[in-house]
């Protein structure tokens, strides 16, 4: 600890403070311009200028460490001269246009400028000020209004890991510039602004600030769920934004988060129920479209009924669709997107070691020694994961070994960056854990004391063959020998896996033996590292959560094991089987499925086969579709229930690592649609005869008894507090090791799928913000491959697998290898999940179009 | 009569406008009389002051232009005072230059003067002393613009140059203070594309540079110095860390082309940045392929410089689109004449490698266990040839060569290593941190011991060295206390190797004496130098004795030289420096048909040549962030035999960026009017 005095007060701090964050522990304030918690100090503002004695000048207060002993002036006449000159000097040339600038109001250099007092001109100089630019999507730069406190390129540098921002020029003409190709719109430096230098866009006049209502909720894009202050004014959202220091996300947010609220306002919204008829479809009242549901599904029977879902609903709002299926439907046909990928990790590491979901809090990656990320793109399927990389691994010294089967942003901050061939991720993994093995680098006393079988996964991964391994992977010897290296020495690691890996044809081998590495390198023997699954779908933990899965019940019981507690607690007998998403399908193809729910999933977008879905959607003979917004798929419904969007409405929602928080409606649900919770509660009712609907706080209770998950969970809707689900923590000796084998046989060319940075599943393409940026989807084709079908960039190109072909435009990169194709499947007009037979990848021919 | 009208430098006024012989010494000696030999220099502004020596300068309009380009061209922007305040000092002197100004705006100047010295850096707050200085000395002249009595002359021209202290001192002028900043911001690939403007050896230099740059950094001043060379090694060890691959993308490819002898710093570096210019570049290395890099390769063993990250130096060189011809020594499988013929210019870069003789008696008899020299037998442990070398080694010398080899017959197995040297450790020209080094390995050291005679046994096999005690008596002409021998002092040391290693010089053997090309008496190449001389009349030279500024141009046209065998047995980072020079002369030459040095070259050396570091100037600045040093492999087993594993160990990134954090960005603009 260190002692100074400041302003007469002795105080004691943590050597390496600096002198303003010890002014701060005394209450003491220095005005500040270019300071920002969450970066590392710049000092370009100069107005935290102190006095230390004995120095014979004056010491910036945000980037002076303290030193033992000294004494530190922050208020003089001197000081408050050179401050109030800053100032003066900081408005030659600032614009007049405060009337209508973004900022008014809400500008730091208003409220500092007021401070001081300034309220004539002392400086005069030519004005040199560049133009605004227009010309970038989604943000406007008004250097005129900039005070180059940096904090926007600080941010983009340091918390997003983008570097897109830049100081550009010289002396009075310089200005924050962009690399736009490095640019994730993620509007951070429009929030950090302490100007109306960075504008958005999309909030552009549309309010003064002060007008604006400010309602603390959860962005339920991605299951990073961030917490956000949604900013309304007439029922509208205006703009979102996140409050440094106080939220998980520490203020930071996506391009999800800031820009992507826009299809709340979609006129493509859908404003009340509609009815399937002849002249099309037409509205009706809410009770005669839930009896029609209910009537329908008496008709069809319990058997013939299924219901499906995704991951853009509440907690609770899955709780009661379940259990309309279950006590009301008599039915457990009933699944969810996450059948396609994360359910089959959760069913893995449900196995392996008790895990619901990731084993750690997303904050406990910033800290760690090494990450490992296996087939994910952290900042397409969860930013904030990406932003803790950024932590650890740039602010710190963590390592990052990244293998992926393309290049993805993370990459050039990679250790060791891997490309591997598609279904060869297994043998990559093994080959990790092996050499770490090899290398004396295993966690020996975590093993010995959870792991019952040490000696088999010893004398397992001594037989791994290595050269067989590099063979598969097309990774060099070298670098995997590096990547192991960095886990030897690494007291700490996370182990982060996501799409590629849990989408594709391998992901219960590879999350086993993910798992196995995790073990093996110490990803799971404290408090800082973990496991952690990805998906990029908001919700979906709290859809497994809540046990739609025909072989889960609420609280990831098992539905054979549990179901007698449901029954009596329910009142009804549960049906003995059930049927998931595929057997679903088969079901309808071969009649036995005549009623089909779609509540807040489209098949014809976010699952594999799409096409021969689109075939069964056709065919069912009862379809209701619950959505928020008109697409072909709402067209097809014989029912239409319109729900509402997260902004709307109130809830539970579980993000990675079992947080639990909170939506709080911001606006109202649009015209007469309604909340999810409301929709399921009153079919419920209905079903169940004349019952009221439960309320949510009932709803809560209930699954608080029945699912044993949340015992810790306070559902709360004052304030912005959250809650955790139950820290994992094995009992000694009850973990099993089991092999992981295999590598997927796949063709020359495959195309590979995955999220868009850009698009949160097909949602977000409603926004006209992220629209802007990602309009459309495009096949990513590595330039040899152009070449060898004789097609440039931009050019048009057919893709067709297994008698189903698309069409789309192409876009040259070096990001993905020799015969891997890659197209994002958030869009509707480049349907890429029509020619996936299965997982996220198939091998497929192209030719010009 | 003193040649200087007017000075402040130094922060004292001399002023001889009314009569007067008051003289400046850092002035009278260090700054030339002409620009480059021919054009007088009139004035000079910069960081410390102005200098006047033609009365017919016009004082006005010179600050006003050393303003506009302070602002326009130098000025970071990154803090708000040095942004906007030399904004508003450049416009105010635009506008007394006018006709507009007022009185007003010399005020205003003034109070910027103090304003300024809260900035981020130095660059702006030392920018308005000289102009503050001609305010207050000259005001008259500004009183005379302001009533409109006085019209600018535009007499004279200007010449600029950003330039810092570190910077200035570093031989190959890397902008130090960019890539430190770039480092502190955590731009590591930025940092090493500024590194890289200047030293295409980022990894060498990161490493084995004696670091002149750290005995002029202003840090030191306040607490000790900024640790510069490990803060290179960290940018350029984070490129191949991350398996980036280099950005730099050469020019179109050129007609004329160009043949470099020696594949050792001078050659790589020249061949890299005319490579980069578009020029294919053929080096000819007298090596095997995978032993390029000359003296770096044979001379710094790889417990310094780990051959690994040497090669991939090399590498990226390379594939700029230079070819190295290994094994190929020219003289003996190409003759320059031939490479005269063959290219349109020719890059002499040969280095040092022939050891000097010691002296002593018995070292021409060709005994057994007497080795040729320290540099030779450096190199036959690298290529992994049978060294001569016993069990109990004698290394004669004192610099890092010396050094090198008693550190490397270590590992090479010997059980005793000594290290005979004629002064005391004080006077060892090697770096303190080799000598430290070598300590702790186990090395023993006798100091203050002349060899006189090597003792042989029946079959001359070396069995010791004759030596007698030394005494430090008088200065030489180097500083260093002569070493004189204690009669009746003699002893023997015993041994089964000697090797001596007290110093190196170039091979010239391969130049033919018909081609014109004139060799010194320190066997180094001539090249043409520019007559740069003082006030007092003595031409001014740099570090080594040479004449100051040096076009490396020889007396045989098309035929340029540059590195050891140009300035003498140096460093790596002098040899980057000098080639990196060489290769704009060389442009030139092949470009414009001339060869010469360019203002921006004159400045550099001009602005050396004054100094900018002033180790006695009081910097305030509060010390609570102590110098980091890199963590290193301890312990006597490092130099177990075999073991050539990298000693020191470079910077964790957080470390780095803490040790960023400590420079004070010493940017200084310098302006000669001539």
């Amino acid at each position: 600890m260190v002692s100074l005095t400041i302003d007469g007060k002795t105080v004691s701090v943590a050597r390496g403070t600096t002198i303003l964050e010890a002014a701060r522990q005394l209450g003491i304030t220095i005005p500040t311009l270019c300071w920002l918690q969450k970066v590392s100090p710049t000092g370009a503002c100069r107005i935290c200028a102190v006095e230390v004695e004995g120095v014979d000048r004056t010491m910036t207060a945000c980037n002076t460490v303290v030193k033992d002993g000294i004494v530190v002036t922050t208020q003089s006449e001197r000081l408050f001269t050179i401050r109030k000159q800053i100032v003066e000097l900081l408005l030659v040339n600032h614009p007049l246009d405060c009337p209508v600038c973004d900022a008014g109001g809400e500008c730091e250099l208003q409220d500092i400028t007021y401070a001081f007092g300034v309220n004539r001109p002392s400086f005069a100089a030519e004005n040199v000020n560049p133009d605004t630019i227009d010309g970038w999507p989604l943000i406007q730069q008004v250097p005129s209004r900039c005070v180059l406190c940096e904090k926007c390129v600080k941010v983009c540098h340091e918390t997003v890991g983008a570097q897109a921002l830049l100081v550009n020029d010289r002396g009075d003409r310089a200005f924050i510039d962009k690399r736009l190709e490095n640019c994730e719109y993620c509007g951070n430096c429009v929030q950090v602004c302490p100007t109306g230098t960075m504008i958005s866009k999309t909030f552009k006049f549309k309010a003064r600030p002060w007008e604006l209502q400010k309602t603390a909720s959860i962005c339920t894009l991605c299951p990073s769920q961030c917490e956000v202050d949604v900013h309304t004014k007439q029922n509208q959202v205006c703009r979102v934004t996140s409050e440094d220091g106080e939220t998980v996300n520490n203020g930071s947010l996506c391009i999800g988060g800031f820009f992507a609220h826009g299809f709340l306002n979609s006129e493509k919204r859908l404003t009340s129920p509609l009815k399937k008829r002849v002249d099309g479809q037409q509205p009706l009242d809410w009770d005669e479209a839930l009896s029609s549901v209910v009537e329908k599904a008496a008709t069809a029977g319990g058997e013939a009924c299924a219901g499906l879902t995704g991951g853009r609903l509440g907690n609770e709002e899955y709780y009661l669709f379940q259990k309309l299926f279950r006590a009301g439907f008599g039915s457990n046909n009933i699944d969810s997107e996450a059948r396609f990928g994360y359910l089959r990790g959760i069913e893995v590491l449900q196995s392996a070691l008790g895990l619901g979901g990731a084993s750690h809090l997303p904050d406990r990656i910033g800290q760690v020694d090494a990450v490992v990320v296996v087939g994910a793109d952290p900042t397409s399927e969860a930013p904030l994961v990406d932003w803790q990389i950024q932590q650890a691994c740039r602010v710190g010294d963590g390592k990052l070994i990244l293998a992926n089967q393309r290049k993805v942003k993370l990459n050039q901050y990679a250790n060791t960056p891997m490309v591997y061939r598609p279904g060869s991720e297994v043998a990559l993994v093994n080959a990790l854990t092996k050499l770490v093995l090899e290398q004396d680098g295993a966690d020996d006393d975590f093993l010995g004391r959870y792991l019952g079988n040490v000696d088999e996964l010893k004398s397992f991964y001594a037989a791994v063959d290595l050269g067989q391994a590099i063979e598969a992977t097309g990774v060099s010897a070298k670098t995997l020998q590096d990547a192991a290296g960095y886990l030897v020495k690494a007291e700490s690691v996370a182990v982060v896996f996501g799409g590629e890996v849990l989408r594709g044809p391998m992901s219960a081998e590879a999350t086993r033996a993910l798992v196995n590495l995790a073990l093996v390198c110490g990803a799971l023997h404290g408090d800082i590292g973990g496991l952690f699954p990805l998906d990029e779908k908001g919700n979906l933990a709290g859809a497994i959560d809540a046990g739609v899965a025909p072989g889960l019940l609420p609280g990831q019981q098992a539905y054979g094991q549990a179901g007698g507690q449901f029954a009596s607690s329910w009142g009804v007998d549960l049906p003995q089987q059930g049927k998931d998403a595929n057997q679903i399908l088969h079901g309808i193809e071969a009649g036995e499925i005549r009623f089909l729910y779609l509540a807040g999933v489209n098949p014809l977008l976010a699952f594999p086969q799409a096409a021969r879905w689109r075939k069964a959607l056709e065919k069912v003979e009862f379809l209701v579709v619950q959505d928020i917004l008109a697409s072909e798929l709402t067209s097809m419904a014989d029912i239409v229930l319109t729900g509402a969007g997260n902004f709307e409405k109130s809830g539970s929602v579980t993000g990675l690592g079992g947080r639990v928080g909170y939506l709080k409606p911001a606006v109202s649900p649009v015209g007469e649609s309604r909340p999810d919770f409301e929709i399921f509660a009153g079919l419920l009712a209905k079903v169940q005869r004349d019952s009221a609907p439960a309320s949510l706080a009932a709803v809560q209770t209930e699954m608080k008894d029945l699912s044993g998950l949340y015992e810790d969970v306070c559902f709360t809707a004052s304030g912005r507090r959250f809650c955790y689900r139950k820290g994992w923590k094995p009992v000694d000796g009850s973990l099993r090791f089991a092999p992981a084998e295999g590598v997927a046989q796949l063709p020359e060319l495959v195309l590979l799928t995955g999220a868009s940075m850009f698009q949160f599943g097909s949602t977000t393409t409603f926004s006209p913000g992220t629209a802007t940026v990602a309009p459309t989807g495009q096949f990513l084709v590595n330039p040899a491959d152009a070449l060898s079908c004789g097609v440039n960039d931009g050019a048009l190109i057919k893709v067709s697998a297994a008698g189903e072909e698309i069409q789309g435009a192409i876009k040259l990169s070096d990001d993905v290898p020799r015969g891997v194709l890659f197209a994002p499947a958030n869009f509707a007009d480049l349907p890429v999940r029509q020619l996936i037979p299965e997982g996220n990848l198939v091998g497929v021919s192209i030719a010009k179009a | 009569m003193s040649q200087v009208v007017f000075s402040s430098w130094g922060r004292e006024v001399v002023d001889n406008r009314q009569g007067g012989d008051g003289e400046v010494e850092a002035v009278q000696r260090r700054l030339p009389v002409t620009f480059d030999g021919n054009q007088p220099i009139a004035a000079f502004m910069g960081w410390d002051g102005v200098v006047i020596k033609d009365p017919s300068i016009d004082v006005v309009a010179m600050a006003a232009e050393y303003a506009k380009r302070v602002q326009e061209d130098y000025c970071c922007a990154k803090c708000s005072p040095g942004k906007k305040g030399t904004k508003v000092m450049q416009d105010a002197l635009a506008r007394i230059l006018a006709g507009q100004g007022s009185e007003q705006d010399l005020t205003t100047i003034e109070g910027l003067a103090d304003l300024l010295q809260n900035c981020k850096c130095t660059l702006c707050a030392t920018s308005v002393i000289p102009v503050v200085d001609t305010i207050k000395h000259f005001r008259n002249d500004y009183l005379a613009y302001i009533s409109g009595e006085n019209q600018p002359k535009g007499e004279h021209r200007y010449t600029v140059k950003l330039t810092a202290p570190c910077q200035s001192k570093c031989p190959a002028h890397i902008d130090i203070p960019s890539y430190i900043e770039e480092i502190k911001d955590r731009k590591y690939s930025e940092a090493l594309a500024t590194i890289r403007e200047s030293m295409p050896l980022p990894a060498v230099c990161g490493r084995v540079c004696p670091h002149p740059c750290e005995s002029a950094c202003r840090r030191k001043n306040v607490d000790d110095s900024v640790n510069i060379m490990v803060l290179k090694r960290t940018a350029s060890d984070y490129e191949w860390q991350h398996a980036l691959q280099p950005p730099m993308q050469p020019k179109p490819r050129k007609d004329k082309t160009i043949a470099v002898v020696g594949a050792g710093p001078a050659g790589l570096t020249s061949a890299y940045y005319l490579a980069l210019e578009g020029y294919p570049v053929t080096i000819y290395e007298a090596l095997p392929e995978g032993y390029g890099g000359g003296m770096i390769a044979v001379g710094i063993p790889a417990y310094r410089m780990p051959r690994h990250i040497l090669q991939r130096d090399i590498d990226i060189i390379s594939s700029m689109g230079v070819e190295i011809k290994y094994d190929t020594r020219v003289g003996v499988d190409i003759t320059l004449p031939e490479l005269k013929e063959k290219f349109d210019a020719v890059l002499l870069a040969p280095g040092a490698h022939k050891s000097k003789p010691m002296g002593v008696e018995g070292e021409d008899q060709g005994y057994t266990g007497f080795l040729a020299g320290g540099i030779e037998f450096l190199r036959e442990a690298y290529l992994g040839r049978p060294t001569g070398m016993g069990k109990k080694v004698v290394v004669v010398g004192g610099g890092n060569t010396a050094i090198d080899c008693v550190r490397v017959a270590l590992r090479e197995g010997a059980e005793e290593s000594i290290l005979l040297y004629r002064r005391t450790r004080k006077e060892m020209p090697a770096d303190e941190w080799e000598i430290d080094g070598a300590d702790e390995e186990g090395v023993r050291f006798e100091f203050l011991v002349l060899p006189t005679k090597i003792l042989v046994d029946d079959n001359n096999q070396v069995t010791g060295v004759e030596c007698v005690r030394m005494e430090l008596g008088e200065p030489d002409d180097s500083g260093r206390r002569r070493p004189q021998p204690v009669e009746g002092s003699e002893f023997v040391v015993e041994c089964d190797t000697v090797i001596p290693a007290i110093g190196q010089d170039p091979d010239l053997s391969f130049i033919p004496e018909d081609m014109g090309i004139e060799i010194t008496r320190w066997k180094t190449v001539v090249t043409k130098t520019l007559p740069l001389q003082n006030a007092i009349g003595r031409d001014l030279q740099d570090d080594m004795g040479n004449a100051l500024t040096r076009t490396l141009v020889t007396d045989c046209d098309g035929v340029f030289a540059s590195g050891d065998a140009e300035i003498g047995p140096l460093t790596v980072v002098a040899c980057v420096g000098n080639a990196h020079r060489a290769a704009k002369v060389i442009q030139r030459w092949l470009e414009e048909g001339e060869a010469y040095l360019d203002d921006d070259d004159l400045m550099e050396d001009i602005i050396w040549s004054l100094g900018v570091y002033d180790q006695d100037e009081k910097v305030a600045w509060l010390d609570s962030v102590e110098r980091t040093n890199q963590d290193e492999v301890h312990g006597r087993e490092r130099a177990s035999k075999g073991n050539y594993s990298e000693v020191e160990l470079g910077f964790k990134d957080s470390k780095a960026v803490q040790e960023a954090e400590r420079c004070l960005r010493c940017y200084r603009v310098g302006m000669l009017a001539l």
